[in-house]
């Protein structure tokens, strides 16, 4: 018995070593190929939800902007919420109204997010130019977001950027982030940081 | 010169400047400015004081510690303010006392045609003596045009008042030179984000607190002017004093390209030097050739039996 069972074992071992050893070789063939295969666009909605923020950094860096405005307890984060359009749609643009500012500056800027009090005025989001894109492979999204323009105060900030972040086909939750250094005007050297996050609806 | 300088880049600079400043340029806008720092200093102050006392007690240090500890953003904003206000006040100051300057400044001709106006008489003067050089018989009668081209070049200044405007700039050049630094711009816009930070102290910390306290917004109003006024006027403050901040920054690289120029009290004398020059050249080239002519008619005529001897 015993020597049967130091017989078998070896073999068995062998076997189902194999059959691992193949299994995980296929699975690391399909995953080569789907990272290989071409990026799929990703176009519709990116719709945001709870979890999605916005930060500005000083020039320099190092030291984030207090909006005493944020309902975050940590104030450096101010919070986003959808707009009227459900949040940041990909392929096609979401300008900003005409007029695109309420008495005092507050943006009026709101398919994209709920204009959101900033140091005591409304920002918006909007897009101009060139329409978002984002594509997924691999779970990883990658794209642009050229045309994203911050509104505050009667002022237009570009917010574009290459965006990066991640995807799941099956539940359709995304992340995406990226940073946008601001290029004149009054927060000249301030770096934005975006964060949105949600599920996305083809 | 304009090469030499770089006048074709720098010159156009300028008039960014001028133009990127006009909107904030006015004696009403600049004391605007001033009430609007002195709105802030007098919610920072009461807010220190008589709400301080309302929401704590008599200010005792016990009693300013239990202060410091409820309204933290509101405490740190009060100490910052001890060093914002001097500087913010006193850069305003400054911009405000040189308003003259920059009108003077402003009234001179367009800065983009600043090289022109040296490239063009010197391409002038260029073509009337290449001119004389080919065709030595037009040399005289190019020379009226040379000294009326001159006395362009001297007059140019007094024209355009450059005698008075072009050092008036140069006080203005001196003026921001502090002003208009990268270093300047950052901590004005670090000041922002304080500020914000303390209007957002007064209207979701002190204001609530007093409103718990008992005291209706008509009392808070009538009994706390300062936090009052602050708290209605941010919104205008913010319209008001950003796109300020915005032209600041975005002429820092404008004013250095300026002030690489050569100093403005110079640039009248950029064109009555050369004026002088190209008058005293053409009228001593007539004074030459006409005593040439002179010792060419008195000169007896030599016999040509005389010049076959000499050959």
């Amino acid at each position: 018995m015993r020597r049967t069972t130091s017989r078998s074992l070896p073999r068995t071992v062998t076997l189902s070593a194999l059959v691992i050893s193949a299994t995980l070789a296929l699975l690391a063939t399909s995953t080569a190929t789907a990272t290989a295969s071409t990026a799929q666009p990703l176009n519709g909605l990116f719709r945001v939800a709870s979890g999605s923020y916005f930060r500005m950094i000083y020039p320099g860096g190092g030291k984030y902007f207090k909006n005493p405005y944020s309902a975050d307890t940590n104030k450096t984060y101010t919070l986003i919420v959808a707009g009227t359009g459900g949040g940041l749609r990909t392929g096609v643009l979401q300008p900003a109204p005409t007029p695109a500012f309420g008495p005092h500056g507050n943006s009026l800027a709101g398919r994209i997010i709920r204009p959101a009090d900033f140091a005591g005025i409304d920002f918006g989001l909007a897009t101009k130019g060139t329409a978002p894109a984002i594509s997924v492979s691999g779970g990883r999204l990658s794209g642009q977001v050229k045309g994203l323009t911050a509104e505050w105060n009667n002022l237009s900030f570009s917010q574009g950027g290459p965006v990066t972040g991640s995807y799941n086909a099956l539940t359709h939750i995304y992340v995406l982030s990226w940073s946008s250094l601001i290029s004149g005007g009054p927060f000249n050297g301030f770096t934005g940081s975006w964060h949105l996050t949600g599920t996305f609806v083809p | 010169m304009p090469f030499v300088f770089q006048m074709f880049t720098r010159a156009p600079q300028g008039a960014d400047m001028i133009a990127g400043f006009r909107p904030y340029m006015t004696a009403t806008r600049l004391s605007g400015y001033q009430v609007e720092l002195r709105e802030i200093g007098s919610a920072v102050k009461e807010g220190g004081t008589s709400v301080a006392t309302a929401l704590s007690g008599p200010p005792t240090a016990a009693d300013l510690n239990r202060f410091a500890t409820r309204f933290p953003d509101f405490v740190a904003f009060e100490a910052q303010w001890g060093g914002i206000y001097p500087d913010m006040s006193g850069m305003m100051g400054t911009i405000r006392d040189n308003l003259a300057n920059y009108e003077a400044v402003a009234a001179l001709p367009n800065f983009t045609l600043f090289p022109w106006f040296f490239v063009a008489p010197g391409a002038i003067l260029l073509g009337v003596l290449a001119l004389g050089l080919v065709r030595p018989v037009w040399w005289r009668a190019s020379r009226p045009a040379l000294v009326v081209l001159g006395l362009g070049l001297v007059l140019a200044p007094v024209v355009f008042q450059m005698f008075s405007r072009a050092p008036a700039g140069g006080r203005m050049m001196n003026a921001f030179k502090t002003i208009e630094t990268r270093a300047r711009v950052e901590r004005i816009q670090g000041y922002f984000g304080d500020m914000a930070v303390g209007q957002g102290a007064v209207q979701l910390e002190l204001v609530p607190a007093l409103r718990r306290s008992g005291l209706s917004s008509v009392e808070i109003s009538s009994r706390y002017p300062g936090i009052t006024t602050f708290d209605d006027q941010w919104a205008h403050i913010l319209n008001d004093m950003t796109p300020m901040i915005g032209a600041m920054s975005d002429n820092v690289t404008k004013y250095q390209a300026v002030a690489a120029l050569p100093p403005f009290p110079l640039f009248p004398w950029f064109f009555v030097a050369p004026g002088l020059l190209v008058i005293g050249s053409a009228t001593a080239a007539g004074g030459a050739g006409r005593a040439r002519r002179v010792r060419d008619a008195r000169r007896p005529d030599i016999p040509s039996s005389q010049l076959e001897g000499v050959k």
